[in-house]
């Protein structure tokens, strides 16, 4: 019991004490006058927004069918301001995004977040009312990495949050999930149908791909 | 036997000191910003190929374990989820996972990973007996040894064998050539495989083991299906993506 304790004190301070060394270095290697030595760690800005919107699929005021418009505006709301769809869109596309028009990006964004929404707001109330446990953090640059698990009966679930530094805001753009990376997997599937048809093609199997979830939902 | 015996022990207690320090590195998460890199410079050329020239067949297959999905296994899992209560259905995971020991106590080993052998071996050894024929992972709630998963498709992977063509089985599901091979390893090391048991007992087993193992899962399938432009695709990405990192583990704490 004794060597559990210890074990456990011992984890968090290993944890404590990268946390410490990164902000050693940082402190070091970047002047005091930085705007980054002031700034909130990743996990400390993203864990306020993941608990805002734990609490919103949790709140029981905005429960049910009734609500469920009310409580997606709250939820995407939240969402905006942590994970950067634009981003996410373009990571998608990969050497496409070049190729296409501006007006072509703004509607390839528009569908592609509605997509990535669906599917985030459809993880978010499956596993709400799941503990999760922030077990690291790592920087590079102006790279993140917050790491998570989420317990599911009896069983821990890695989930790593890819983000990235935007004038001091950490945004989240991929999600990791025991190796498998939310962005990697559109990308793959959206390359494999640009093989058999062209971009305006692919915009029409995203546009019914998303009419289907408002035609559930409704 | 009796030899293999004292073998096994003096490989326990040489291994515990280094079994400490593994369980110490369970908070050791993957490093995912180091392919990020690479990515942010050149998408294209860090996308690791995937082999699929059986593609229109694999399809078929697809289908084919689609409706299996829906029609039986979902059903069956259903069903059963509501009759056994989830504390029980755990303690049969448990049961199912610890008769499995030998396969993941065989490739730490292999691995190099003579810590996590040491681990598996213990866990075996307490949950066989303090966890009453492992139906309770008495190791992990009262001695905080974690499960040091393990398999022979990982072991190859680890000693740099390549992953040939992707094959999607019936019924068994996704798959690639090297993961086919260690499938059947992890058949042969499984103490279940010996026993006297007529196919259709065994068919019972093994069917009763994964609806069960399903039944604790998250619906991963079905939401892959439900937010996928392409499913068959989406489940080919998830699975090379999923062995990999399995196999990127083994490399990072194999040999230590």
């Amino acid at each position: 019991m004794i060597k559990r304790i210890l074990m456990k004190i011992g984890l968090k301070h290993t944890g404590l004490l990268i946390v410490a060394a990164v902000t050693f270095i940082f402190l070091a290697v970047v002047p005091a006058s930085s705007a980054f030595a002031n700034q909130p760690s990743p996990t400390e800005q993203l864990r306020p927004t993941l608990e805002k919107l734990i609490a919103i699929v949790k709140d029981p005021e905005l429960a049910g069918e009734a609500k469920k418009a009310e409580r997606r505006e709250l939820i995407m709301a939240t969402v905006v301001t942590r994970f950067d769809f634009n981003e996410m869109s373009k990571r998608v596309l990969g050497p496409t995004w070049e190729e296409i028009s501006d007006e072509q990006r703004n509607g390839f964004i528009t569908q592609m977040t509605k997509l990535l929404e669906n599917n985030y707001i459809g993880q978010l109330e499956n596993y709400s009312g799941n503990s999760v446990e922030y077990v690291g953090e790592r920087i590079r640059g102006d790279l993140a990495q917050v790491s998570t698990l989420i317990e599911n009966n009896g069983s821990d679930y890695p989930v790593h949050y890819i983000m990235s530094n935007e004038n001091g805001t950490w945004m989240v753009y991929d999600i990791n999930i025991e190796g498998v990376s939310l962005i990697r997997n559109y990308r793959a599937e959206f390359t494999s149908i640009l093989r058999q048809r062209n971009f305006e093609g692919l915009m029409n199997t995203l546009i019914a791909k998303n009419k289907s979830f408002s035609e559930k939902n409704n | 036997m009796k030899k293999q015996l004292v073998v096994i022990l003096c490989l326990v207690c040489l291994a515990y000191p280094q079994a400490i320090m593994a369980a110490d590195n369970e908070s050791g998460y993957p490093d995912l910003l180091a392919e990020e890199f690479i990515e942010y410079e050149d998408i294209d050329s860090s996308e690791v190929t995937i082999y699929d020239p059986f593609e229109p067949y694999n399809r078929v297959v697809f289908e084919f374990n689609d409706r299996l999905y829906f029609y039986v296994i979902k059903p069956v899992k259903s069903g059963y989820s509501y009759v056994v209560p989830v504390d029980f259905r755990e303690c049969f995971g448990n049961f199912f996972d610890n008769i499995r020991a030998p396969v993941r106590i065989i490739n730490n080993l292999l691995q190099g990973r003579f810590g996590d052998a040491g681990i598996s071996f213990s866990r075996f050894l307490i949950n066989s007996t303090a966890g009453v024929f492992g139906f309770a992972d008495v190791a992990a709630t009262e001695y905080n040894l974690q499960a040091r998963e393990a398999d022979f498709g990982q072991t190859l992977g680890y000693y740099g064998v390549g992953e040939g063509v992707y094959v999607l089985w019936p019924v068994f599901g996704p798959s690639h050539v090297r993961s086919s091979v260690g499938f059947v390893g992890n058949v042969l090391a499984n103490p279940t495989t010996h026993l006297d048991m007529t196919n259709g007992e065994r068919v019972l087993y093994y069917g009763a083991r994964n609806i069960n193992a399903l039944s604790l899962q998250p619906a991963v399938y079905e939401d892959l299906k439900k937010f996928s432009l392409d499913p068959y695709v989406a489940v080919r990405q998830s699975f090379y993506d999923f062995r990999r990192n399995v196999v990127e583990r083994a490399k990072k704490d194999g040999g230590e």
